[in-house]
């Protein structure tokens, strides 16, 4: 059936609302870009022209000045080791949730669902006191160790899920043959779970990588700053400094670029494992 | 599955959990009940007093005001676009899946990276609003300072909800999308419109997922913190204070040290029973009989 007049017009319209909402997403993450490459004159005076001459100097004060290439690698050591630790720690328990059959399952999986409930600032104080009296305070070990377990939440709900959906003759078929559990899981179940655990890694290291309120309150020292952290330095240094704001867009850039490249490959698995965990 | 094996696949992940998450959030309920600055210092009981002295502070009602806007005036707007460009979405146009990945696009982005732009954005004379309007010679326009105290939270919402809308609407997108699609072509064949297919099937349908995503608002939307904090930029004003913030200004304090950790937790308390509270009477009030199909 070929679309009425009338259906056309509404679908124009449609598009046009829907581009104009995606091309302003675009538009920041281009003028960010270019306001990066631009002198503090050039962006206050003529803030929509293009660099006449890209200012690359921007970028190595920002990663050298302001140390940002330490932030970089803090981020993603700390990033990685987070969602690295994360997978080991919550694969098992969300298998073991999924399939185990023990007094209170579901009971202990509420447990960790409701700590998605929990507001984060509630943990801000304890952790400091407990992390001080334990050492790990203002050092990238007890960052990642609070940044694993605050993800285990969400982390466990979607991996449970996600075992959930697999077909059981597989286990049933493995355990016929002799495997043992840990055979079933190692061999058989894990496998089947790359999809998910490749999911749930990727969301979460966007989400760390973005994170900056615990880092805000878990670390002081400059070298131990995550990038997000880097950046709101920058903000809080303006004052005094008069505001360099190309050299603040430059950091920008550096923090975004590399989760904006993982979207534009990833997007649909990225927006599925949201969709998994949020709707079912 | 053996008892050991579900022991030990367990044992990691329970007590990271309850080590680095269940423990100080149930500590946080013991340290509201002291006055502490947490410096060697003994703690001093004071029972419920921080909570009687929350009560009577002007700033944490001012902070609860601010949350309650976000939270029903942001809630509002938040929603209703996401209904609208599910309702765009779905209505048979070019690129669904390119524009589901544009709307949610500023949720992989830092929000402190965000935040630098709107700030941009709403910069007294040489921000981009005041440019825009210079060069389409509104002056008027173009001399608004958005960034007055009058004006500077609402300025904030906007950007908080452009951020926001995203993850709600793809959502509630991945909820209509499993609705059987013969149901709406019947009711095309009945002459119902988009606006009307969305309101007697669509609605209907997922209602249990937008109950869901109404939870996750509130959650969110009480804890909210690190967009309005960064976008007010070295000198927060009093006016984009969320409980999320005060919290973080009283226990850690913001250019002077503040450290009065037993009332900064005291208002994390809050904020949980809030939670708590928030998410009991919306589960009541959209509670309904779920539509199998």
């Amino acid at each position: 059936m070929r679309p009425s007049t009338q259906q056309r017009l509404h679908r124009g319209i449609a598009w046009i609302i829907l581009a104009g909402w995606g091309a302003f997403t675009i538009f920041l993450v281009l003028w960010v870009i270019m306001a990066s490459l631009k002198s503090t004159r050039s962006l206050f005076g003529k803030p929509f022209e293009f660099p006449s001459s890209p200012a690359f100097i921007n970028y190595s004060k920002v990663w050298v000045t302001s140390h940002f290439g330490e932030y970089f690698l803090n981020s993603l050591l700390v990033v990685t080791a987070s969602v690295i630790g994360l997978l080991a720690v919550a694969l098992p328990a969300a298998y073991v949730l999924s399939r185990g059959k023990f007094r209170g399952r579901k009971a202990l999986l509420n447990f960790f669902i409701f700590g998605m409930g929990i507001p984060i600032p509630l943990l801000f104080i304890p952790l400091v006191v407990m992390l001080s009296e334990i050492g790990l305070i203002d050092t990238l070990t007890g960052l990642t160790l609070v940044y694993l377990s605050v993800s285990l939440p969400f982390t466990i709900y979607v991996l449970q899920g996600f075992f959930s959906s697999l077909p059981t003759d597989l286990e049933s078929a493995a355990v016929i043959d002799g495997c043992s559990d840990w055979q079933v899981f190692w061999h058989v179940m894990l496998p089947l779970a790359t999809p998910g655990a490749a999911t749930v890694a990727i969301l979460n290291f966007v989400g760390l990588w973005n994170e900056y309120q615990i880092s805000l309150v878990l670390i002081s020292a400059q070298e131990n700053r995550t990038l997000s952290l880097g950046i709101y330095s920058l903000i809080t240094s303006m004052q005094y400094s008069g505001g360099n704001w190309p050299g603040l867009f430059a950091g920008v850039t550096i923090v975004m670029v590399p989760t904006i490249l993982i979207y534009i490959f990833l997007s649909d698995r990225m927006i599925s494992g949201i969709t998994m965990g949020g709707v079912k | 599955m053996r008892r050991r094996m579900v022991f030990t696949f367990l044992a990691p992940a329970v007590l990271l959990y309850l080590f680095f998450v269940m423990a100080p959030a149930f500590a946080s309920f013991y340290l509201s009940l002291f006055q502490t600055s947490g410096f060697g210092e003994t703690p001093r009981w004071v029972g419920f007093g921080n909570y009687a002295k929350l009560l009577a502070d002007p700033i944490f009602w001012l902070s609860i005001k601010n949350m309650a806007l976000i939270l029903v005036v942001g809630g509002v707007a938040i929603f209703a676009l996401a209904f609208l460009f599910t309702i765009l979405i779905n209505s048979g146009i070019w690129g669904k899946k390119l524009f589901r990945a544009l709307i949610f696009m500023p949720n992989v982005i830092a929000v402190v990276a965000l935040s630098t732009f709107w700030s941009f954005i709403y910069m007294p004379r040489y921000g981009m609003l005041s440019n825009l309007f210079k060069s389409l010679g509104f002056e008027q326009a173009a001399a608004i300072s958005w960034t007055t105290p009058d004006n500077i939270f609402w300025s904030m919402l906007v950007g908080l909800v452009w951020i926001s809308t995203g993850f709600f609407t793809i959502l509630i997108l991945a909820g209509a999308d499993k609705i059987p699609t013969d149901m709406y072509e019947a009711a095309r064949i009945e002459g119902a419109g988009p606006i009307q297919m969305f309101r007697l099937i669509t609605v209907p349908m997922i209602w249990d997922v937008i109950a869901i995503t109404m939870v996750l608002w509130v959650i969110e939307a009480i804890k909210m913190m690190e967009f309005p904090f960064a976008f007010g930029g070295p000198t927060p004003s009093q006016d984009l204070l969320t409980p999320s913030i005060y919290l973080f200004i009283m226990g850690f304090g913001f250019r002077q040290p503040v450290y009065e950790l037993g009332y900064a937790t005291a208002i994390g308390v809050c904020m949980f029973l809030f939670t708590i509270l928030a998410v009991l009477v919306l589960t009541w009030a959209t509670r309904r009989e779920r539509v199998e199909f």
